[in-house]
């Protein structure tokens, strides 16, 4: 599987990521992402083939034609890669909650003092 | 699908409901004892040098490694036990979003870019909504795993991750 080899790299490009993006809305060919990314065909056919080598995209030949289309499998690896930095932020976020309850608590205990009131 | 959406663009938004002021909730991000109550990860604390929660405002802070597991684990990646870290309030508007600009101009090796947090907030009677959008592909953890070489270790972590993949 040394497609998967590339994952990071392969999206780390922002050019890159408005291709996919682009492609999302289905099987296209290059003129197509050229015209809706913005993006000249020399860079789209190179950023294509990249796509294509790390498993990203698929290529369908149709008599002169080709058509490019997103291949869902790395991109639910790659959902499986964002587990962990999920987490990572799930964990930072109950520490948030942790933190906004002792806040609502001294709030709280400043409102019940007699004569300090908060704005 | 909404999950897979977002990885295709590499974002990852993390949405909260707290039953709580706003104001308290607004505060944790943009004044300096809220963020250091509960910013960074596990085994970290921050200590903020400057905190200017306007549009193009500063935001610096201190990320230091505090428990001995966490100093011991970076000084065994060669990492040190503490480093700064240069970010700006990029959108502000009060209690209702804010973006945080983080350079990741830290990581040996690797050339500087920015990465970008943003959080919208919303008030739903009694409690507050919290949605938290991140750059999870281009961010300083997803950098430091790949530099890590996990990447190179990807075919044995396949099955690994299938598994996660087939529990979700």
């Amino acid at each position: 599987m040394i497609m998967q080899l590339d994952v990071f790299q392969a999206l780390a490009d922002p050019t890159r990521r408005r291709i996919v993006e682009t492609l999302l809305a289905g099987e296209q060919q290059v003129a197509d992402v050229v015209a809706k990314a913005g993006i000249h065909q020399s860079g789209v056919s190179r950023h294509l083939r990249i796509l294509h080598d790390s498993g990203f995209v698929l290529m369908r030949p149709d008599g002169q034609r080709r058509f490019y289309a997103l291949e869902p499998a790395p991109f639910r690896q790659l959902d499986g890669w964002l587990t962990p930095y999920r987490e990572l932020w799930e964990a930072r976020l109950d520490r948030f909650g942790a933190a906004l309850e002792e806040k609502s608590k001294q709030r709280r205990a400043q409102a019940t003092k007699p004569g300090k009131k908060r704005s | 699908m909404n999950k897979t959406n977002e990885a295709q663009r590499g974002k990852l938004v993390i949405e909260r409901r707290y039953r709580a002021n706003i104001q308290d909730v607004w505060d944790l991000w943009t004044t300096k004892d809220g963020f250091e109550s509960w910013w960074g990860p596990q085994g970290f604390r921050v200590d903020v040098s400057e905190l200017d929660a306007r549009v193009g405002g500063a935001l610096r802070y201190e990320m230091i490694a505090d428990t001995p597991e966490m100093i011991a684990a970076m000084k065994s990646m060669g990492q040190p036990a503490s480093h700064p870290t240069n970010s700006r309030f990029s959108e502000l508007r009060p209690r209702e979003r804010l973006v945080i600009t983080n350079v990741i101009d830290f990581i040996r090796d690797v050339a500087a870019y920015e990465n970008q947090i943003a959080v919208d907030f919303k008030v739903e009677g009694a409690h507050v909504r919290m949605s938290v959008t991140l750059d999870a592909m281009h961010s300083e953890e997803m950098t430091r795993m790949q530099k890590e070489g996990f990447t190179s270790q990807l075919t044995k972590l396949d099955s690994r991750f299938g598994t996660v993949a087939a529990e979700n």
